[in-house]
This record gives structure tokens, C-alpha cells and sequence, in this order.
């Protein structure tokens, strides 16, 4: 993980959007917590550079 | 084997800039096995300049494909059908691969992705060193099979220099001796008296300064009759 993130900043992306915790699948409660903190953590990242803007609609006559 | 490791990324996207379509070539080699131009590392940096020409509004095709070994005829031919669609191809060969495919296709531009280092082992995970400098007449069976061309700053035939402290060369406290090294080895087989020979200077005419090498077999060259 270390070195994707090192490799994603060398591409032009952000190294925060991948993080690894280690956790057993008896904590819920905990795994909750990390993907709240992932979730809001991207967001604050905002969309993928990559991913191409929509197209402006189309106007329906 | 031989030992490279890939180019830092911004130097391999300064030099792919011109191009628009490009064939990220890996070789399942010599550079697979040290980890820097094997099938997934050119997997890997085809997806990392896929994305980073994207980011840069850049729309550069980059494929890649992986051949056996990139330093032979018959492993790179087979490129040859596809080639037209490319106007660049970025080699993770090492300096022979990079080069067997410029003079086989000379008509595309070949770019090197490695940097070729040296003909070494891996001594543990993640660390490779060099062993052999290919000077062209091996005497490691006077030396305990510890090789003082390639593991002595100084390529010195006949023990350590003055520079030598506690079985550490004086380049570097990380290096040791390769002479010190050699005297244990020849310690260890009883074999130190033949130590006491002295070597005479070494013929480097066999090594790089007679200019580039070429061995020639004639048991294993074909008739006249069977070459183009």
C-alpha cells in the first residue's frame, strides 16, 4: 500500500485515496468507524480526476 | 543475472511526450526475475501512464505486451504484425533488449524504461549486488570463487590494499573487502598458500578495452547455403 501510494502521487493522484487497515471480522463496530473515515475522506477528495465529464444534457424540444 | 531498475516516472513520461501511440514492451527475463520490467511491471507502469496522460488531458494509446526474452530474434517477431499502430515503443528490457529491438524494427523509435545496473544476484529480498563484470577471463579458481574485478574497487589481483579496515573496503563501511573475503574463503579450504603466487597484471584485452566482444562458433553456425 505504501508503494501505491507513492506510485499514485508520481501519476498526479492524491496518495490518501488508498489506505489499508487491519481488522478481524469480529470488529464491526470498528470496520464501521473506517469506512466512515474512508468515505468522508473522499469526499472531501472530491470525484476522480479521470473519471470525464458528463456531456452537458441535451434540451428536449 | 542481469540487474536494472526502472527509470524514475517523470523521466519515462518526459520521454514517451512526444508520442501518441505507444507499445510498453516487458521481458520475462532477466528483468522479471529483479522485479523492475517483468509482465507486471509493465502492466503496471501501462496503467500508471494510461492514467497520468489522462490527467494531463493528454489521450495517448499505450498497450503493452510481454515477450519471453526481448535479446533474441525469435521472441521479438511476432511484435513485428501489430507495429504499425505504434509510433513509439517504451522497452523494460534491459540495454541489449532495448537495443536487439531497435535494430530488428529500425524503423520505430525504441526508448529505454530501465536502467540497466550490473550482472548480479539477489543476496536477500529486495537487495541485489553485483558479482561479475564480465571481463572475459575468469580467475575466480585462484580467488575461492570471490571475484576481485568485480568486488574490489581497485581490482586488485595479489590481496587488499591499505585501505581496508576490520574486513571493510574504504569506499564504504557497507562494502566489505572483497580481499579479506577471499582470504577467509581460501582459509576455510586450506588452500591459502597458493595465495603467495603472485599474479601478474591482468590482460584486459579480453574485457572492454578491446572494444566491443563477439564470440564466434563455427560448430554451431549454419552453412552458407541455409542463411538469407
Amino acid at each position: 500500500v505504501e508503494g501505491i501510494k507513492k506510485l499514485l502521487l508520481q501519476i498526479g493522484l492524491e496518495a490518501e485515496r488508498i489506505e489499508m487497515f487491519n481488522l478481524s471480522s469480529a470488529m464491526g463496530p470498528q470496520f464501521a468507524q473506517y469506512a466512515g473515515e474512508m468515505t468522508e475522506r473522499i469526499q472531501r477528495l472530491g470525484p476522480s480526476p479521470l473519471r470525464r465529464r458528463q456531456p452537458l444534457a441535451v434540451g428536449r424540444n | 543475472m542481469i540487474v536494472a531498475e526502472q527509470k524514475p516516472f517523470a523521466e519515462i513520461k518526459s520521454l514517451i511526450s512526444g508520442a501518441k501511440r505507444i507499445l510498453v514492451v516487458g521481458c520475462g527475463t532477466c528483468v522479471t526475475v529483479c522485479f523492475a520490467g517483468g509482465a507486471k511491471e509493465t502492466a503496471i507502469l501501462g496503467s500508471s501512464l494510461r492514467i497520468a496522460s489522462r490527467l494531463n488531458g493528454h489521450d495517448k494509446t499505450i498497450d503493452e505486451v510481454t515477450v519471453q526474452r526481448q535479446c533474441e530474434w525469435e521472441y521479438i517477431e511476432p511484435l513485428e504484425k501489430n507495429l504499425d499502430d505504434y509510433d513509439l515503443i517504451l522497452s523494460l528490457g534491459c540495454g541489449v533488449g532495448v537495443q536487439t529491438l531497435a535494430e530488428r524494427f529500425p524503423t520505430k523509435r525504441v526508448i529505454p524504461g530501465l536502467n540497466t545496473k550490473f550482472m548480479g544476484l539477489p543476496t536477500e529480498q529486495g537487495v541485489w549486488e553485483e558479482r561479475c563484470q564480465a571481463c572475459g577471463n575468469c580467475i575466480l579458481h585462484l580467488t575461492g570463487g570471490i571475484c576481485p574485478i568485480s568486488r574490489c574497487a581497485k581490482q586488485l589481483l595479489n590481496g587488499p590494499c591499505g585501505g581496508a579496515q576490520n574486513g571493510r573496503c574504504e569506499i564504504s563501511p557497507e562494502i566489505p573487502c572483497a580481499w579479506e573475503l577471499i582470504w577467509q574463503r581460501m582459509t576455510l579450504l586450506g588452500l591459502q598458500e597458493q595465495l603467495l603466487q603472485i599474479q601478474p597484471p591482468k590482460d584486459w584485452s579480453s574485457s572492454r578495452d578491446g572494444g566491443p566482444r563477439r564470440i564466434i562458433r563455427d560448430d554451431l553456425r549454419l552453412p552458407k547455403e541455409y542463411e538469407e
